[in-house]
């Protein structure tokens, strides 16, 4: 008698509640970015913690765990319709947990341009804002068509992006950052390498003799201390080691400006005036 | 038991010696950038090679194999030094914690130095550091008025192990992820970042390790037969321990704080030698130097040789080797003890 109670209130206060709002846990920080330049803040109930450390604008949200640790009772409890993951082996079968409890799992890779540009248009769906994706997305392509166009002419100096110096790791043919590279006009000398991000020797690095070395990696105060040790990598030389910021490689939903960066980067630097 | 006279001890050290030779040889003719033989002669005797092959020859090959060569003559030298120390064939380099010290004072700075703004380099400072406190707290603990019962240290040396792992994964699960990637690249260990300046360092405790050692050698082989006998033999048991645990832990300290945890070097290469020699420590310990060197330096030839450029850490080489060699030592060992 008194659980029928209960159920007739739960059900009451839920008719009773202003129109119904998607409630979404993000579990990655591009995802979450991606919501937020959809305009679709207002869904999310629940954030990964490096969502929180990205972008403040999420940091006052229920916490729900790290890449390692998310953790289930957590999302159970934020209630949500919707969480959305990049699928990792990390995560283990929280995935097939999460569904068993009858949570929908919205399930989105991220390695390359177009599963990028995939996530954008199915979270615009999702939370139902697919002007706003499809926008999003058209950007992007535009971008990169422009930028496809403008660099065909022009000379294919041959790059390697770094993302971590020790132990050596750089961006392999599986990235979509070696795709945005290629867009830009770079030659990846790692292109050979079908993983995302395969781990190179040095000697590797010091014979292949890039033109242009791209730093990402996390330390970047010791990028050039680092570098100018090894003067016989032509890039060293020809002064054209250039250090981004870790932002550059996020694959969320302003490919278009990490593309600018790249281009940016690539950009040859014969109007160097000389001390 | 094969008596060991002056001549054997300098053929073997001879032919360990000439393995090692040729070891390093491999090393610096061998790379992911498939030099030719004639541009690596010019770069060694400094005739006009390109400066490409000249870095890759003097700058990244030679001064990894003698990285390598130190780190693991220090691992193998420990291991034999702890296995006789403790009496135990399982003791390795790492089982009195002083690995998971190290582990746990590098991790720390991977894992929170970023917002103190440490930087990589502060990375095998910390672990020495952690290596120390290690050794200093198994004394407290292990130590009962200035005697170290074998058994105490090895039950505080597992125990402090586990509770570096369960904190190395609680830090690895609060930090971000780079930074969680870069403590399990640091786990497994590799000789990847090379620096002229921390080898010298590894030298310097093995050095003084095997300074320690060498002269302790015969008391060494009378710990064999237990405290009391040796006691009773005239060996200062308390004091020879004392000062040889503080001397190992330093050179495991060191090789752990700029290459991380390479497995199987300190267990496998003592008990191959001690199969090969016999187990006369005054001939084990200078040949488990060597030995060790051989061993590694051969293992991160692998590991950086791999088609395509590629590389894998040479702890990853180590454990994959290792570890069936020592399962058929043992398999061996036991067909010894056993026959009829």
């Amino acid at each position: 008698m008194l659980a029928v109670f209960l159920i007739l209130a739960v059900v009451a206060s839920a008719a009773a509640e202003e129109p119904e709002r998607l409630r979404i846990v993000s579990l990655n920080p591009s995802l979450t970015e991606i919501l937020l330049s959809l305009d679709a803040a207002d869904t999310l109930v629940g954030v990964d913690d490096y969502s929180a450390r990205q972008q403040p604008s999420v940091a006052e949200l229920p916490r729900v765990g790290g890449l390692f640790s998310p953790n289930l009772e957590a999302i159970v409890a934020l209630e949500p319709d919707a969480v959305v993951v990049v699928p990792a082996a990390q995560q283990r079968d929280l995935g097939e947990r999460l569904e068993q409890l009858g949570i929908r799992v919205v399930s989105l890779p991220n390695h390359r341009l177009e599963e990028v540009l995939t996530s954008i248009t199915e979270l615009g769906a999702l939370v139902d804002r697919d002007q706003a994706a499809a926008a999003r997305v058209a950007v992007i392509r535009r971008a990169v068509a422009e930028s496809r166009s403008a660099t065909a002419e022009a000379p294919h100096p041959r790059v390697v992006m770094v993302i971590q110096r020790d132990p050596l790791y750089v961006v392999g043919g599986g990235s979509y950052l070696h795709e945005l590279l290629d867009v830009a006009g770079a030659r990846n000398i790692a292109a050979g390498f079908s993983e995302a991000y395969p781990r190179v020797g040095l000697e590797w690095l010091l014979a292949a003799a890039p033109d242009v070395i791209l730093d990402a990696s996390p330390d970047a105060a010791q990028a050039e201390a680092y570098w100018s040790r090894w003067p016989s990598l032509p890039a060293v030389r020809a002064n054209r080691i250039v250090v981004l910021s870790a932002s550059a490689w996020r694959p969320g939903p302003f490919l278009e400006q990490s593309l600018q960066l790249l281009a940016d980067a690539l950009r040859p630097t014969e109007l160097r005036v000389a001390p | 038991m094969k008596v060991l006279s002056p001549a054997r001890v300098a053929f073997s050290l001879a032919m360990l010696g000439s393995l090692l030779a040729l070891a390093l040889l491999l090393a610096v003719v061998s790379g992911a950038s498939a030099l030719p033989l004639s541009e690596v002669w010019r770069a060694l005797i400094g005739d006009d090679a390109t400066p490409a092959a000249a870095d890759i020859v003097l700058r990244v090959r030679l001064p990894r194999a003698l990285l390598g060569m130190a780190v693991g003559a220090s691992l193998a030298v420990a291991g034999v030094l702890f296995q006789a120390l403790l009496r135990n064939p399982l003791a390795d380099p790492f089982v009195l914690g002083v690995s998971g010290g190290a582990a746990l004072g590098g991790i720390l700075v991977l894992a929170l130095g970023s917002s103190f703004g440490l930087g990589y380099a502060a990375v095998p400072p910390a672990a020495f550091a952690g290596a120390t406190l290690t050794t200093l707290l198994l004394y407290a603990v292990a130590g009962v008025r200035g005697h170290v019962s074998s058994t105490h240290l090895l039950l505080t040396g597992v125990v402090f192990n586990a509770f570096a792992s369960a904190a190395i994964v609680f830090l690895a699960s609060i930090s971000g992820l780079t930074e969680s990637s870069n403590i399990f690249l640091w786990l497994i260990g590799s000789l990847s970042a090379i620096r002229a300046e921390v080898t010298g360092w590894v030298v310097f405790f093995l050095v003084a390790g095997l300074a320690c050692a060498l002269p302790m050698a015969r008391g060494l082989n009378l710990l064999a037969l237990g405290e009391e006998s040796a006691q009773q033999l005239g060996i200062d048991v308390e004091r020879q321990k004392r000062l040889l645990l503080l001397a190992t832990s330093f050179m495991v300290g060191a090789a752990v704080s700029v290459a991380g945890l390479i497995g199987f070097v300190g267990l496998i290469i003592p008990h191959l030698l001690r199969l090969v020699l016999g187990p006369d420590h005054r001939l084990l310990v200078p040949a488990a130097a060597l030995g060790g060197a051989v061993f590694l330096v051969v293992c991160d030839t692998a590991a950086r040789t791999l088609p395509g450029g590629r590389e894998l850490p040479v702890g990853a080489i180590t454990a994959v080797a290792g570890g069936p060699l020592f399962l058929w030592l043992l398999r061996r060992q036991q067909r010894r003890v056993f026959a009829p």
